[in-house]
């Protein structure tokens, strides 16, 4: 166990953490030259493609230090992005060290503090690391003065690395045997089994990311999921080197995995603890919780005969990702489709995406919205996912709406246009701090303000350079309207948004004028309005096109005009169809398109 | 599922490749030469072409004969003349069938015109494009406005009575006023047809690359209405969405394309289209588009593809075309032109009448006036 190096990588996107990552794999011998294909641990075409790590993975290297013991190192990739900081927390804790690694040019971004604050607070020893050391806009002094203003750890002896050139990694290696301790534990003692992730593999079942606390489990144990009471009969445990490794074992200390026969990955939730049925231990891990969704939208097949086909795709992504929900809604504007919850903007785009690449979906996704808690004339509390379910106005006793604490990291030169951003989305300061050229702002703000465009506009406003994390914080009672959009006179109950009674009249003038840009003018004039119960508060009209028609079409070559015309079939086959009115996929977002700066 | 009982009528399509100058807004198959095109290599070629193609349309008469271009009124009227006689001496034609020759202002004489006449010839369609000298600058005309009108004269001094002027509107930075200025001096020169059609920037152009500005929409459609009553007022009447016809004027030839019927192709680039009782299919062929390879290829070679039409292509195409007549058709034509039987029709067609597309009376269909304002909606229907 002396020999054993459990650690995580904190950085932010872009700030070559898997790039680092591959250097390590590559010098401990991990893998081939040929079997190296760039970024390793980023898996899926998605992680590659963003530049981020959806699924926390893991490989356990050998390292030959200068001391002349080999090392076993025990590498924990977690997710990036505040959608998945529960995700993030349980890697952590699974870890005894973490290396910070931070942009030498670009410097400490709000994401990299968030992760690095949890990482202190579980106890890790947290090892700064300068990266792309050899580009000429490195600023290594300026950058590890803001590690110590901001984050508040000792930085001068930081290591300063090109992941990508190769330089200082090894040095790097060395400092991380030297500085972060080995793992504690008693291999006797009765297992403690921490799940740090869980996937779904066609072949074994459910395949368990484990750190061994204490204890040891090995192939034939009958293992115990404390939180569910279940038990399992072991198949096979061991490493990722990182391709899957049998071991005969798993003891104190290490980092690896058991297949133990499940067909669901809810039966191995993220920060569960597994024990044995023999031998159990008495109490389970601490920091275990329910993922809860934040953000509902609804999706619809745009052709109704792709829905069975579209409750399959949900439900083979659901085999991989705990924490998507998923169920039934029917919309008269929309059919039949599904209201999915997401734990946040960006795991629905990636959910989004997956489903229409990997699934040859055509999806419409409705306006995403908050869950809403409404408490009303008779007492009762409802969770509010759509919209559409809020009760009438006489019914309400009371919305409330979450409130988040966000964390904003940014240059000092865009203080005045994030605070005004801050302020528009109803937020109200909590702190304000300067640290060098970086200024620290905490805000409390509604979450159905950042569903929206917040992340959009706080990266136009400063440039790209601010950072932004954040946490649900509670419920807390506000007045909020329903803004329903009608068009040709009819209600469409997809369309419908909840929004606060101060903003609604701008915000719904805004809708139905980014709703008369997004449709398409068609055979008819088509009126848009936006309404407060009765009280119409906006329209536009979409003014009838005077036609559609190829001018020239003389005999031989059809074929051109058969590829304008299928063009122009397909990108109706995009559309839905409501009475007359053909609606484009993206009018059914239009709210998040308005563009107010 | 296809068969046919009779065939439909067949025209001949002949195609000249060469221009002196390529226009920016042409996708039709035509190449700028240098000092001088293989006059007589592609006459044999295409005679060779017709010689190789003869079997698929024995013993069926020709109706209409087309030759279109690029710029054709480049031919000498000697080699036009070797061209017509190896086509009578080798298929029967209708008497006196329609027998087109496009022209370029940029490139009549009269005594060439005479010539045209003398040797059988007997329709002209001259691509005027417009009168205005800026506008024809803009879209790459070789001739000016003047040119234009000397050129229509030349053609009825040389005894075409059967005259069509194309011509074009929406153009770039034109008025209104002027696009009916430029219909206006069409008709004073009293063509017996006028093909009057928007400008549209299609792909594989120098136009598409590099869009020039152009009017807007809501103008334009108030020029096209403004025009439409012009034109009637002279007793020019819209048979097609963009063809105008005196009485009894209206092109043979563009008319069996619009109603489904067959047409050989013959030369670079030109598109063929035939049907056949013995195997009750329909092909589409096309022959190889650079002049050159076209002439040095072996006949069989010449033709670079072809496809056999499934029946919803056949159902589609045949809608694609016939629709863009103002009569429409009846469902007889379409049994006989297409091979098919009329039932095929009726769920996009009841489809169609619901939506206020089409209307049908006893067995004749054709576009409401929505319909054909929004022709690739009704069509699409079909697809």
């Amino acid at each position: 166990m002396q020999n054993i190096r459990n650690f995580s990588i904190i950085a932010h996107i872009d700030h070559g953490k898997s790039t680092l990552a591959d250097r390590f794999i590559q010098i401990c011998g991990g893998l081939t030259e040929r079997e190296m294909e760039s970024q390793v641990l980023d898996s899926m075409d998605i992680e590659r493609e963003r530049g981020i790590t959806i699924k926390a993975q893991s490989v356990s290297l050998q390292y030959k230090a200068r001391d002349g013991r080999v090392y076993q190192l025990n590498m924990i990739d977690t997710p990036g992005h505040v959608d998945f900081s529960y995700e993030v927390s349980r890697s952590l804790e699974a870890c005894e060290g973490a290396l910070l690694i931070v942009d030498a040019s670009q410097g400490v971004e709000a994401q990299s503090v968030a992760n690095c604050y949890t990482a202190l607070d579980l106890g890790l020893e947290v090892v700064p690391v300068l990266n792309k050391i050899d580009l000429p806009a490195a600023e290594p002094a300026r950058v590890i003065k803001e590690i110590e203003d901001i984050i508040g750890i000792e930085a001068k002896d930081a290591c300063l690395v090109s992941a990508k050139s190769g330089i200082g990694v090894e040095d790097l290696l060395e400092q991380l045997v030297t500085r972060i301790p080995a793992p504690e534990g008693d291999a006797d003692a009765p297992l403690q089994a921490l799940i740090i992730d869980s996937w779904f593999d066609a072949y074994v079942g459910v395949i368990i990311l484990v750190r061994i606390k204490q204890g040891r489990i090995r192939k034939s144990n009958k293992m115990l999921v404390m939180s569910t009471g279940r038990g399992y009969h072991v198949d096979n445990v061991g490493v990722f080197t990182p391709k899957r490794t049998e071991t005969s074992e798993l003891s104190a200390g290490q980092v690896g995995y058991i297949i133990a026969g499940m067909k669901e990955i809810d039966s191995a939730r993220v920060g569960d603890t597994i024990t044995l049925v023999d031998r159990p231990t008495d109490k389970a891990l601490p920091g275990f919780k329910e993922v809860q969704p934040r953000v509902f939208a609804g999706m619809f097949p745009v052709e109704t005969d792709d829905y069975d086909n579209f409750r399959e795709a949900l439900s083979k992504l659901r085999l991989n990702d705990a924490s998507l929900q998923f169920e039934p809604e029917t919309s008269s504007a929309l059919g039949f489709g599904f209201r999915i919850g997401f734990l946040g903007m960006l795991h629905m785009e990636i959910v989004q995406e997956r489903l229409e690449r990997e699934y040859d979906l055509d999806l419409i996704t409705t306006a995403p919205t908050v869950v809403y808690e409404v408490e009303t004339t008779r007492g009762e509390v409802l969770q509010i996912h759509n919209p559409a379910d809020l009760p009438e106005v006489n019914l309400i006793e009371e919305i409330r709406e979450p409130i988040i604490q966000a964390n904003i990291l940014l240059p000092q030169d865009y203080v005045g246009n994030v605070i005004s951003l801050c302020i528009e989305k109803r937020g109200v300061q909590l702190n304000m701090q300067y640290m060098g050229t970086q200024v620290a702002l905490t805000y409390e703000m509604p979450l159905s303000e950042v569903v929206l465009d917040f992340f959009d506009r706080l990266k136009s406003v400063s440039r790209g350079y601010a950072s932004f994390d954040y946490e649900l914080k509670r419920f807390q009672a506000a007045n909020l309207v329903k803004v329903d959009i009608l068009i040709n006179n009819e209600k469409v109950d997809a369309l419908a948004v909840i929004i606060h009674a101060d903003q609604s009249q701008r915000r719904g003038r805004e809708i139905a004028e980014k709703m008369r840009e997004l449709i398409p003018r068609q055979m008819f004039d088509i009126a848009i309005q936006a309404a407060i119960g009765r009280n119409i508060i906006a329209r536009s009209t979409v003014k009838a096109l005077r036609k559609n028609v190829t001018a020239k079409c003389y005999g031989g070559d059809v074929s051109r005009k058969r590829k304008l015309l299928d063009k122009q079939k397909k990108g109706k086959k995009r559309m839905k169809q409501f009475g007359k009115v053909e609606i484009p996929q993206d009018a059914f977002l239009a709210v998040l398109k308005v563009d107010n700066s | 599922m296809i068969e046919f009982t009779s065939l439909p009528p067949l025209s001949l399509y002949i195609h000249f490749p060469w221009c002196i100058h390529k226009c920016p807004y042409c996708d039709f198959n035509s190449h700028e030469f240098n000092n001088h095109f293989p006059e007589q290599n592609y006459i044999n070629a295409l005679i060779q072409d017709l010689e190789y193609q003869l079997p698929s349309i024995w013993g069926r008469r020709i109706i209409s004969l087309f030759i279109g271009g690029g710029t054709p009124s480049l031919l000498s009227s000697r080699a036009l003349d070797d061209l017509l006689s190896a086509i009578r001496s080798r298929l029967t034609c209708l008497p006196n069938m329609e027998i087109t020759l496009e022209a370029n202002p940029g490139t009549v004489d009269q005594s060439k015109f005479s010539e045209f006449r003398a040797i059988g010839i007997n329709r002209l369609s001259i691509g005027i494009q417009s009168f205005n000298d800026l506008h024809l600058k803009k879209l790459g005309r070789i001739h000016s406005g003047r040119e234009a009108i000397s050129a229509v004269e030349i053609a009825h001094k040389s005894g075409f009575d059967n005259l069509n002027l194309d011509l074009m509107f929406g153009l770039p930075e034109q008025s209104q006023q002027q696009g009916l200025n430029d219909l206006t001096n069409a008709i004073d020169l009293e063509p017996t047809h006028i093909s009057w059609y928007q400008l549209t920037i299609e792909p594989n152009t120098f136009f598409y690359k590099q869009p020039p500005a152009l009017p807007d929409d809501d103008d334009i459609w108030v020029l096209q209405q403004q025009g439409q009553l012009l034109l009637q007022a002279r007793d020019f009447m819209q048979y097609e969405i963009s063809a105008y016809a005196k009485k009894n004027n209206q092109c043979q030839h563009n008319l069996n394309y619009w109603q489904f019927g067959d047409y050989l192709a013959l030369g670079a680039g030109a598109h063929g289209k035939i049907s056949r009782s013995d195997t009750n299919s329909i092909s589409r062929y096309w022959q190889l588009r650079q002049p050159e390879a076209y002439i040095a290829a072996s006949p069989a070679e010449k033709i670079s593809g072809q496809n056999l039409l499934e029946t919803n292509d056949i159902i589609f195409e045949f809608m694609l075309n016939a629709l863009r007549l103002k009569q429409g058709f009846n469902l007889q034509t379409f049994e006989t032109h297409t091979g098919l039987s009329a039932d095929m029709l009726t769920d996009a067609g009841r489809q169609a009448i619901e939506k206020g597309l089409l209307e049908q009376s006893g067995n004749h269909f054709k576009p409401t006036e929505l319909g054909y304002r929004f022709l690739n909606d009704l069509v699409n229907l079909f697809n």
